[in-house]
């Protein structure tokens, strides 16, 4: 299964406005988002805004690029 | 503290004011971050917090926490010990503190010689329970914005009740982190939230101080009606 990344702008009300929808198979399964400079020290890094089905996760993580996001989808994809 | 305390829940005569100044205390100073009482524990004794902020928690799986109260000045947060013997929960300093223990004992004797500080006792565990059922619903039907404010007016009061807050300013010692373990929320959304509740000027957070310049609209943001705490029942 391969992850599909596609940039598009989100409204979170704050100035993190970059954003990345991933599909799995053609399916919506998370929305990532990168950090603004509002976070101080966690900028750049990409938060789980929204997982669905596998990937949903209510302890919200973060990580420190898009690879590392990805590996950590997949992971929830594969079952583990 | 306690006398205090006791008396923004119910009117203390004289005599139960003193029975209160009477018992056995042992003053304790912890760290922050340090446990009071964990989970599973077995208290002989309560601890009445004189400085500092507590909470309440529990840790899931993965290091999660779930913080289910903040605790000021004059809270006793693990009264439930008193009657519950084994702790469901555990109980942490999240800023240095400073702690009066008070032996079951010696509670147990006032509370039999003295039934109006039992009631008043009662009382408070019920304003605990009314608490926690505004934190649910906080927790299931308030957004992040309405949570956060809801959450700030909360504490104004109950800081206030116990003369630790006025004008509508207080220190608020706690972390980003901790107050997104207490509404459920990320810390990302705290931090999105303050930022927003900032940029349009219904609060000020300042070296620790958080000073709310809109009180109105802050308590319309967060659906706040105080009627929960009944502190206001020596004034109605």
């Amino acid at each position: 299964m391969s992850l599909h990344l596609q940039p598009v702008p989100i409204a979170t009300g704050s100035r993190d406005a970059e954003s990345r929808l991933v599909s799995a198979d053609g399916f919506l399964v998370a929305v990532l988002v990168r950090l603004s400079e509002d976070h101080g020290v966690d900028e750049g890094r990409w938060f789980l805004e929204a997982g669905f089905g596998r990937v949903d996760d209510q302890g919200q993580p973060t990580f420190a690029d898009l690879d590392e996001a990805q590996a950590w989808i997949q992971h929830r994809l594969d079952g583990q | 503290m306690l006398v205090r305390k006791l008396g923004s829940i119910a009117r203390l005569s004289d005599e139960e004011r003193r029975a209160v100044m009477r018992l056995p205390m042992t003053i304790r100073p912890l760290p922050g971050g340090h446990d009071i009482v964990c989970e599973h524990d077995r208290p002989m004794q309560c601890c009445l917090i004189l400085d500092g902020w507590a909470s309440r928690y529990q840790l899931l799986a993965e290091g999660r926490r779930q913080i289910f109260s903040f605790h000021v000045p004059g809270d006793i947060p693990d009264l439930q010990s008193l009657h519950l013997r084994v702790m469901d929960h555990s109980l942490c300093a999240l800023t240095p503190v400073t702690l009066a223990f008070v032996p079951h004992e010696a509670i147990r004797d006032l509370t039999t010689g003295y039934p109006g500080i039992a009631a008043t006792l009662w009382r408070d565990t019920l304003v605990d329970g009314a608490i926690f059922r505004e934190w649910m619903v906080g927790m299931g039907r308030r957004s992040a914005y309405q949570a956060v404010a809801h959450l700030f007016c909360e504490m104004y009061v109950k800081l206030e009740a116990v003369g630790l807050a006025e004008n509508h300013r207080y220190r608020l010692p706690v972390m980003q982190v901790d107050i997104a373990d207490a509404l459920g929320l990320s810390n990302v959304h705290i931090n999105r939230v303050l930022r927003q509740l900032r940029e349009e000027n219904l609060l000020a957070l300042r070296n620790g101080w958080l000073n709310i310049s809109n009180w109105p609209e802050l308590a319309k943001i967060g659906e706040f009606d105080p009627l929960y705490l009944h502190v206001d029942r020596l004034t109605a």
